[in-house]
């Protein structure tokens, strides 16, 4: 409750701030206001990758189920934010190069194929049952997740000129009156994550003790 | 300025679907467990029954 109260508030300050108070880029104009959930988006994504990853390092070592369900539930949120970065992407892109995808640019390709990496996390985990589908899904979060960096590092081992890299070794490309707006968008993100993520959890949660409940009525009955 | 709005709108009303489904997912889940609760009640309800009705109740919080 008290998490999903401040993400409300990180949210809702950070769309006020990124669209009145931020100032507007000098090079792209108005059309750069995408960059603040477009980015934080991105990297919600790469979280959400990375917590699946982690979460079936957990499950393989230790073999509890809560961790299946974390893994499941993130790569779920991580393939949400990724669709939500590629339609807002495009957006910017048809608005400052003219057209809605680029396949020369290493980004845009190599981030299509981590959308459809986790895409198939779900046709296999829909492929296998019980104790097998969760192994598998756990084998695949965590194989998977190396495309991440792959996406991540493209852009900058290929030069790519169509694409801007806004964060270098030598800090953000941006002024700190916009940073501090990303911030606070990056930490909604963040936020809204870890709240849909404790959500689905404790459905989750009460599904099974559902489940379970219908079994002993069930037995009951019988 | 209209990318950007579409950009916005896009975000938002994703993110609205989403936990609107997340709302109706846990209004099911909450008549469902008042349904098994009565049900439970007819019978006779026993103590590991009794943690899981309160278990599967809590999401309904």
């Amino acid at each position: 409750m008290v998490l999903g109260s401040a993400t409300a508030v990180l949210m809702a300050a950070s769309v006020i701030g990124l669209f009145l108070v931020a100032p507007e880029d000098t090079d792209q104009g108005a059309i750069q206001r995408i960059f603040y959930f477009h980015v934080a988006i991105a990297i919600g994504s790469m979280i959400a990758f990375l917590v699946a990853c982690v979460a079936g390092v957990l499950y393989l070592r230790r073999g509890t189920r809560v961790w299946d369900d974390v893994g499941a539930v993130s790569a779920g949120l991580g393939l949400l934010f990724s669709a939500l970065t590629v339609v807002t992407g495009s957006i910017w892109a048809k608005g400052a190069w003219g057209t809605w995808w680029r396949w020369d640019d290493p980004r845009l390709v190599t981030y299509l194929i981590v959308i459809l990496l986790y895409a198939a996390y779900f046709v296999l985990r829909s492929s296998a049952e019980g104790d097998r589908r969760e192994r598998y899904s756990a084998v695949y979060a965590i194989f998977a997740f190396a495309a991440v960096p792959l996406s991540f590092y493209a852009v900058r081992v290929a030069e790519s000129f169509i694409h801007p890299v806004v964060f270098t070794e030598n800090g953000a490309n941006m002024p700190g009156s916009m940073l501090i707006w990303f911030v606070v968008a990056q930490v909604g993100v963040v936020g809204l994550f870890a709240t849909l993520l404790q959500l689905e959890l404790l459905q989750r949660r009460a599904q099974r003790a559902l489940d379970d409940l219908k079994l002993r009525i069930e037995a009951l009955a019988a | 300025m209209e990318y950007v709005v579409a950009a916005y709108a896009v975000i938002w009303f994703v993110l609205m679907l989403y936990v609107v489904g997340v709302g109706l997912r846990t209004a099911r889940l909450t008549r469902e467990t008042e349904l098994m609760a009565r049900v439970l009640a007819e019978h006779g309800e026993g103590p590991a029954e009794g943690r899981a009705a309160d278990e599967a109740a809590g999401v309904g919080r």
